[in-house]
C-alpha cells in the first residue's frame, strides 16, 4: 500500500474505531485499530539484548530482526563488550550472539543467532514516513521485559526528517547522519535499538542511541531510518553523501597553565594565564578554580584535560571559575594547539 | 491564571496532534471524500465526549491546609474516591478534595494498603457525586487510547484536572516495590500517556469512560521525577479484589503463600516452602509444578509473581500442581499476609514544639500516620464507617432486586437434587409482609417451616414446634427462604443481627464482599455479596451464606440463576457447597414460581395453631 493509501486505512480505521453512539460497538471495534494492528504484527520480529554493564551505564538494548535466518539489528553500546551478548526473542527462548559488525558513525551493529527467524523487517532503500505521519515505537526501555513479555509500545508522529552533524569527539551527540525525529519519548536506557514502525507495520528506523544535552539534561528522540539501516547491513560504507566528513580532532587550548603539584585528582587551580590567550582575553586570572566548561563538571585536573578533548577551536563555550567566594562565569573559545 | 492557560493549551495542543493533523491533510488533499473528513471529526467528538463523561469525577487530593497535591477518582455517587497510598503518606488521613466544578468537599481516610499502592478515602458534602465505574483491565490491550487524568504538578487553579493522552504501551507489567512489601506494582497497566509528579492516585480511562487504573508510578531513573514516556497503573481488577478490605476500614496486607516457585526447564516448579504453610497442609511439596494459578496458566516464575501481587491476604487462592509422580491437584487454601514494617515512633521533644502551632499541627499528623500504619494489619479500624457501608451495599442490593413494592406473595416449587438425582421436592413461600412457608418432602416425609413474622416453626408428623433463630437458620431450605425474604423486609438484614464488610472475598468464583452477621447472641453468621458482573459492570448481589468463613463443616448454601418473579428477583438455583473449593452437595432448583396477589387464607396457620 502507498503512503496515502495507509493514511486513508488509519483514518478509516480510526473512524470504525471510534464513530457511533453505541458504546459496545467502539469496545468491539477498538479490539482491532490501526495501533493495537502494528503493535502485534511488529511484537514477534522484536528481540530483548542483554549483556555486560558498566558503571552506571545499562547492559541492555533492543533490537529488531531483519533476516529469516537470524540476523538482529540493534545500536552500539557497552552491553555488547561482554563475554556475551544475550538475546531473547518474543517466544522468551535465549540464544546466544554473535557480533557480525559494529559502526561508530551510526551507531549501529548486527548480530547473528543460531535460530530461524520467520518474522523479520524488510528493510527499505527508500525512507519510510514523512513529517507528521503516525509512528508507533516498540522497545525494552528500562528493562520491563526480560522473557517472553512483549515490549513497551508508544505512539506518536514524526516531527521531523533531517541531518545531524557527527560530534564524536563531543559525548551529547553519538550519530552522525540522517535522523527522523518523533515525539514519542524514546531517548530512555536500553530503548535504542527498538522499532520504530508506521501504523502498517513498515519499519521506519530504529530507536537511536540516548542524546542528552549535558547543559539542558534534555533529550532528542529519533530513529535511526531504514535506508541507513540497509546500508549499514548490506555493508555499504558510505550511506549518505550530503554530510560533512567528521573532523579530525584538533588539539586546543585556553592558554592556561594549571597547578600541578599533586596528581590528577587535584582541583584545577589557574597557576598562570598566558598573555594574549583565549584565557586572558576572558580574563581569568591565576588562583582562579575551574569549575565547569560546556556544561560538564571539572572536579579535577583529569576532568579538565579529557574536557578540553571535546572542545573544538574557535568554537565558544561557558567556563565557570570560581574566584574568592564568588563564581564567575566567562564564555571562552579555544584555539588550536600550537 | 498563567498556568492554567498553558494546561488548557497542552491539552488543546494533543487534541490538535492528534485530531486536526490529518484534518489539515486531508483539506490538502481533494481525494478525501466529505465522509472521511466527518468520520475524522466523529472521532474528535467521541474523544471529547469520553471526556466530558469522566472529568467530573476526577479528584484534586490536597491535604488538610490545602496544600500539597495528589489525584483520586470517584468511583460510587456516595463519594467513594480511590487514590493511592503514598498520596496519603503525604496529605494525612484527611484533607480537601477539589472537582471540576471548582468546589472543594472534605474528605477522610477509610482504608489504606500499602502494599499495592492503594487507599481508599470519603469525600463529604454532596449526595450525589459524579462517579465512573471501574472497567475489567484484562480487556485492556497493548494500543488501546488511554486518558490520564488529574493534577501534575498542582496545575490547576479551578480544580478542572489536566488530561494526557496516550496508548497502553505493556500489560502484566511488574514494578518492584520499596520498603517492606511496600508499593509493589504486580500485573500492572503500563502507558505512554504523560504521567507526572501529582497525577498519582488519578485514574486511567478507556474511550468507553471507564476506569480501567490507578496511576502511581513511572519509571524516572536518571532525570529526576518528570514523565519519561513510561507510566505505571494498578489494574482496575487488582482494585476490585481489595475494595471490600479497604470499605472496611482496614489496613490491608498482601497475599502470599509462604511458598516461592522458579523457572527449571521450562517449568514452574516449587523450589521453596514453609511446612507449616497452609498450602504445605493442602498438599504442595517441593518438587511440583505449578499448572495453573487463580485460573491462569502460568508459564513462568515471574508471572506466578505477577499474579500474587494482586491479591489481598486471607484471598482464597486457587492452585493447580502436577505431582512428581504425574497426578495433578487442584488446591484452594487462604493466603497469608506479607507484614509491613511498623513504624518507628520517635519519642517528643516535650513541650517545646507543642508551642509552635504549626509544629504541633505537624505533629498531630505525623502521630495520625503513625498511628494508622501500626493498626493490626487485618483489624477493622472503625467499625461504625465500616457498618455504614455494609448498610450502603445493602440498600444497593434491594433497591436493584425489588424495585416497586406491592402486597402479595412469591411461590417457588422445584426438585431437590443430590449428585443430579431427585431426592425430594420443595415449596417456597414468601409473602410481602415477611412471612414464609417452606413445604419440604424428602424421601417421602413432609416437614413445613413457617415464619410468621415474630417466631419461627416446623411442623413435623403433624406436630408443631417453635424453633430459634439459630435453629432456622441452620435447617436446609429454611435458611434459604430466610434469607431470600430478606428482600422484603424493610432492613433486609436486621432481623439477623448487626452487618459489618468483613472484607474481601471470593465466593462462587468471583469477588465478592464477605458480610460478619453478628446476632445479639450467639454464632455469627457470614454472607457473601457479589459486586460485578461477568463484564465487570456493578452488580450487587446476595451469592452465599453459611456460618462458617470456609463452609468446612456444615457447608453454605449458594444463591444463584436470579430471576424475576412479580416485583423481585430471587434465585431460582440454591446449592449446599462444601469447602474453598465449593463442592456441590445438594441443591434445589425451582422450576415453578409465580406471583401471587392475595395471599392463600389457611397459608401461614403455625401462629393461629400453636396460640
Amino acid at each position: 500500500m502507498n503512503r496515502f493509501g495507509w493514511r486513508i486505512a488509519i483514518l478509516v480505521g480510526c473512524a470504525l474505531q471510534i464513530t457511533g453512539n453505541q458504546l459496545a460497538v467502539a469496545q468491539q471495534k477498538s479490539q482491532s485499530s490501526f495501533v493495537n494492528r502494528a503493535i502485534s504484527k511488529s511484537q514477534p520480529k522484536m528481540a530483548k539484548v542483554f549483556g555486560a554493564s558498566a558503571g552506571k551505564v545499562e547492559g541492555f538494548a533492543t533490537g529488531i530482526i531483519v533476516s529469516k535466518d537470524g540476523l538482529i539489528l540493534s545500536s552500539q553500546g557497552v552491553f555488547l563488550d561482554g563475554r556475551q551478548v544475550k538475546v531473547v526473542l518474543a517466544d522468551g527462548a535465549e540464544h546466544i550472539a554473535t557480533i557480525l559488525k559494529r559502526d561508530r558513525e551510526t551507531q549501529l551493529s548486527l548480530l547473528k543467532i543460531q535460530a530461524d527467524t520467520p518474522n523479520f523487517f524488510e528493510l527499505s532503500a527508500e525512507s519510510v514516513g514523512e513529517k507528521g505521519d503516525w509512528v508507533i515505537a516498540l522497545s525494552n526501555a528500562f528493562k520491563v521485559a526480560d522473557k517472553d513479555e512483549p515490549v513497551s509500545a508508544m505512539l506518536g508522529v514524526i516531527s521531523l526528517r533531517t541531518t545531524m552533524e557527527a560530534r564524536l569527539t563531543k559525548r551529547d551527540v553519538a550519530y552522525r547522519g540522517e535522523l527522523i525525529l518523533i515525539d514519542a519519548i524514546t531517548s530512555n536506557p536500553g530503548a535504542s535499538g527498538g522499532a520504530v514502525v508506521t501504523p502498517d507495520g513498515k519499519l521506519v528506523g530504529i530507536v537511536g542511541k540516548i542524546i542528552n544535552s549535558s547543559e539542558t539534561n534534555t533529550r532528542l528522540n529519533y530513529a535511526v531510518p531504514s535506508p541507513v539501516l540497509k546500508a549499514f547491513v548490506d555493508g555499504k560504507a558510505s550511506v549518505t553523501s550530503d554530510v560533512k566528513p567528521v573532523m579530525e580532532r584538533q588539539d586546543v587550548e585556553f592558554g592556561i597553565v594549571l597547578f600541578k603539584l599533586g596528581g590528577r585528582n587535584n582541583p584545577a587551580y589557574i597557576d598562570r594565564v598566558v598573555r594574549g590567550s583565549p584565557a586572558a582575553q576572558a580574563k581569568l586570572k591565576s588562583d582562579d578554580m575551574i569549575v565547569s566548561i560546556a556544561g560538564e563538571k571539572i572536579g579535577n585536573l583529569k576532568d579538565y584535560a579529557e574536557s578540553l578533548k571535546s572542545l573544538r577551536p574557535e568554537e565558544e563555550v561557558l567556563m565557570i571559575v570560581k574566584r574568592g567566594v564568588e563564581m564567575v562565569r566567562v564564555r571562552i573559545a579555544p584555539r588550536l594547539k600550537k | 491564571m498563567i498556568k492554567q492557560h498553558l494546561e488548557v493549551r497542552i491539552v488543546f495542543s494533543w487534541l490538535v496532534c492528534i485530531l486536526i493533523a490529518p484534518l489539515c491533510y486531508l483539506n490538502a488533499d481533494d481525494d478525501l471524500s466529505l465522509q472521511d473528513r466527518q468520520r475524522v471529526a466523529a472521532i474528535e467528538r467521541y474523544r471529547i465526549q469520553a471526556i466530558n463523561r469522566v472529568i467530573q469525577s476526577v479528584v484534586a487530593i490536597y491535604d488538610e491546609d490545602r496544600q500539597g497535591g495528589g489525584s483520586g477518582v470517584i468511583i460510587d455517587p456516595s463519594g467513594i474516591v480511590l487514590t493511592n497510598h503514598h498520596v496519603i503518606m503525604g496529605a494525612g488521613v484527611k484533607g480537601w478534595g477539589g472537582l471540576a466544578d471548582g468546589e472543594l468537599y472534605k474528605w477522610k481516610l477509610i482504608g489504606t494498603d500499602p502494599g499495592g499502592d492503594l487507599a481508599i478515602i470519603q469525600l463529604e458534602g454532596k449526595s450525589v457525586f459524579p462517579a465512573t465505574p471501574l472497567g475489567n483491565s484484562d480487556k485492556v490491550k497493548v494500543g488501546d487510547w488511554a486518558l490520564a487524568m488529574g493534577n501534575p504538578f498542582i496545575l490547576t487553579e479551578d480544580q478542572v484536572p489536566t488530561v494526557t493522552l496516550g496508548i497502553v504501551s505493556g500489560v502484566k507489567r511488574y514494578q518492584p516495590g520499596a520498603g517492606k512489601n511496600q508499593l509493589v506494582y504486580g500485573n500492572c497497566i503500563q502507558v505512554d500517556s504523560s504521567i507526572n509528579p501529582g497525577n498519582s492516585g488519578g485514574p486511567l480511562f478507556n474511550f468507553n469512560g471507564e476506569v480501567i487504573g490507578i496511576n502511581g508510578r513511572g519509571s524516572f531513573k536518571e532525570r529526576g521525577r518528570v514523565n519519561v514516556g513510561l507510566g505505571y497503573a494498578i489494574s482496575a481488577n487488582q482494585i476490585k479484589n481489595f475494595i471490600p478490605d479497604l470499605l472496611a476500614t482496614k489496613l490491608v496486607e498482601h497475599a502470599t503463600l509462604d511458598a516461592s516457585f522458579s523457572d527449571r526447564g521450562g517449568k514452574v516448579v516449587c523450589s521453596k516452602l514453609n511446612r507449616d504453610a497452609p498450602v504445605a497442609a493442602a498438599g504442595l511439596d517441593l518438587g511440583d509444578e505449578l499448572l495453573e494459578f487463580e485460573g491462569e496458566k502460568v508459564k513462568n516464575a515471574n508471572q506466578f509473581t505477577n499474579l500474587i501481587c494482586t491479591l489481598p491476604e486471607d484471598w482464597p487462592t486457587e492452585l493447580l500442581i502436577r505431582k512428581q509422580d504425574g497426578t495433578e491437584h487442584q488446591i484452594v487454601v487462604r493466603t497469608f499476609g506479607l507484614p509491613y514494617a511498623k513504624p518507628r515512633v520517635r519519642g517528643g521533644q516535650g513541650g517545646k514544639e507543642e508551642k509552635d502551632p504549626e509544629k504541633k499541627k505537624q505533629l498531630e499528623r505525623q502521630r495520625e500516620m503513625i498511628a494508622l500504619l501500626s493498626a493490626n494489619p487485618g483489624d477493622i479500624r472503625y467499625p461504625e464507617i465500616n457498618r455504614g457501608y455494609a448498610q450502603q451495599i445493602l440498600k444497593q442490593w434491594k433497591e436493584r432486586i425489588h424495585q416497586e413494592f406491592s402486597i402479595g406473595v412469591v411461590k417457588l416449587a422445584g426438585e431437590i437434587l443430590e449428585d443430579g438425582k431427585v431426592k425430594g421436592t420443595q415449596e417456597t413461600w414468601l409473602a410481602s409482609d415477611g412471612r414464609i412457608r417452606v413445604d419440604q418432602t424428602i424421601d417421602g416425609q413432609l416437614v413445613v417451616y413457617q415464619y410468621d413474622g415474630d417466631s419461627f416453626w416446623l411442623t413435623e408428623e403433624g406436630k408443631t414446634s417453635e424453633l430459634s433463630l439459630r435453629e432456622s437458620q441452620s435447617k436446609w431450605g429454611f435458611d434459604q427462604a430466610l434469607m431470600m425474604s430478606a428482600v422484603f423486609r424493610q432492613k433486609p438484614f436486621d432481623l439477623f443481627g448487626k452487618v459489618l464488610i468483613d472484607g474481601s472475598d471470593k465466593a462462587i468464583g468471583a469477588n465478592a464482599y464477605r458480610f460478619k452477621v453478628d446476632p445479639s447472641e450467639g454464632d455469627s453468621m457470614y454472607c457473601w455479596f457479589s459486586m460485578f458482573d461477568l463484564d465487570g459492570k456493578p452488580n450487587i448481589n446476595l451469592v452465599k451464606s453459611s456460618f462458617e468463613r470456609d463452609c468446612l463443616i456444615g457447608g453454605g448454601t449458594t444463591f444463584e440463576s436470579w430471576t424475576q418473579v412479580g416485583p423481585v428477583q430471587l434465585p431460582l438455583k440454591r446449592q449446599r457447597v462444601f469447602g474453598l473449593e465449593e463442592s456441590v452437595e445438594r441443591q434445589v432448583i425451582d422450576s415453578d414460581f409465580e406471583w401471587l396477589k392475595t395471599v392463600p387464607d389457611d397459608l401461614f396457620y403455625a401462629n393461629a395453631q400453636t396460640k
